[in-house]
């Protein structure tokens, strides 16, 4: 079988005869190629959660609860001056973590933004979101424009969705300015936020009657 | 293949250049996860922590190597171990079977093969690989290509046998040619222990 007969078999031309053996070796990249694995997409916003894990990540390290790149097992030693060493250690890691907070100073905060976009149900509705982390969570704080506000019963609630589409509520508002909202989990793993009209009826479900849409991304 | 510089500033994790490994590596991350997990939420879970561990493991990067192979090594045991994860949470620990004893998926064998195959697809035009995919995935003949892309036969059949060998020059390396010795040499560094 010659080079021109071997492509011609790969491609699927009909009438091209090949041996038992080149015919199991092209047949096995044939298959290789007809793997749904091969040709799997993933989430258009796995690049922002890959992004956004690592500048986590990266954060950790700073603040002492992950380790950095390249960081390797501690060697054992003397084991009263390896104590002794790694108290001071220690200490200094905590003083250089209190300063850093305290002070603001180090690395800047992880922060994600969302542009939010009206649904059919607020066609002008704008607004947008930064999400930041904190110790206690990430504090959401959102603006938008071209919702009415909604009183008497009657509220907005915002919400964080994974791409199973779990629902994690962030908190409930009247009107959509300057809000201030905290979640509980990270929008790295829950990237969706939605806005959505709530009556206080007792159930505590979204109405789904979405407003605001919006993905969050690391900001730059 | 990524720049050195970009390479750095993955190592200190900057978002750009984080974006940029994603950018050349994350779908082929991505296609041997898939392989392994069978499942798109898991893949994308092993998919971020493939590149959290190779951050995290950068110290062992050999900034003159290709950074490709180690970020393959690096996730083809992340899917494992996401694998084993997942087997675990599925089993109630009031099940008889023996606790933490999780059987490999036979597609763990082919993650490399995927890894090569699709970054020889990528190498692509996107036109060629869409045809090739029609052929392959699909299972769809030259003339049912040609009717779904609107083009005429002799066009699709130039354009199939033009990706196709392009592609068998791509991927000679994956025969088990005693003359071609890269394969199994590149299979054994795929299966080496990368960093945790």
């Amino acid at each position: 079988m010659n080079d021109e007969e071997r492509i011609a078999y790969l491609a699927g031309e009909p009438g091209v005869e090949a041996g038992p053996d080149e015919r199991a070796e092209l047949d096995d990249l044939r298959a290789l190629l007809a793997d749904p694995a091969l040709w799997a997409e993933p989430s258009p916003d796995l690049d922002d959660r890959v992004v956004a894990a690592v500048a986590e990540a990266s954060i950790g390290s700073v603040i002492g609860t992950a380790p950095a790149p390249g960081a390797q097992q501690p060697v054992r030693r003397n084991r009263g001056r390896a104590a002794l060493t790694g108290g001071l250690v220690a200490a200094a890691a905590i003083i250089v973590a209190v300063v850093l907070v305290l002070s603001g100073g180090g690395k800047p905060p992880v922060q994600f933004t969302a542009a939010l976009q009206g649904t059919a149900l607020s066609p002008g509705a704008r607004g947008e979101a930064t999400l930041t982390k904190m110790t206690g969570g990430w504090r959401v704080t959102l603006n938008a424009t071209g919702l009415p506000r909604l009183a008497n019963g009657r509220f907005y609630e915002a919400w964080l969705k994974n791409h199973k589409g779990v629902l994690v509520p962030i908190g409930t508002f009247n009107q959509p300015t300057n809000v201030t909202l905290w979640a509980g989990v990270p929008p790295t793993s829950f990237p969706t936020l939605t806005v959505t009209r709530q009556l206080a009826n007792g159930d505590a479900a979204s109405s789904g009657e979405r407003v605001l849409v919006g993905v969050a991304r690391p900001a730059r | 293949m990524v720049a050195g510089d970009v390479a750095v500033g993955f190592v200190r994790g900057e978002p750009d250049a984080v974006r940029a490994v994603y950018k050349d590596y994350g779908k082929l991350v991505y296609a041997v996860a898939f392989k392994v997990l069978g499942d798109r939420s898991l893949a994308e879970e092993a998919t971020q922590e493939t590149f959290v561990r190779a951050w995290r493991g950068a110290g062992s990067y050999d900034p003159s190597r290709e950074l490709g192979p180690w970020l393959a090594t690096i996730a083809r045991r992340t899917a494992i171990d996401v694998h084993r994860r997942s087997a675990r949470r599925a089993h109630s620990p009031l099940d008889e079977e023996t606790p933490g004893l999780v059987e490999l998926p036979p597609s763990v064998e082919r993650a490399y093969d995927v890894w090569e195959v699709r970054r020889a697809v990528e190498q692509l035009a996107p036109e060629d690989a869409e045809l090739v995919r029609l052929q392959h995935l699909e299972g769809l003949t030259q003339s049912e290509v040609a009717q779904r892309l609107a083009l005429p036969l002799g066009t699709v059949k130039s354009r199939s046998f033009r990706a196709h060998r392009r592609l068998a020059g791509l991927l000679g390396h994956l025969r088990d040619d005693p003359a071609e010795p890269r394969a199994a040499e590149r299979r054994t560094q795929f299966a080496e222990e990368p960093p945790r």
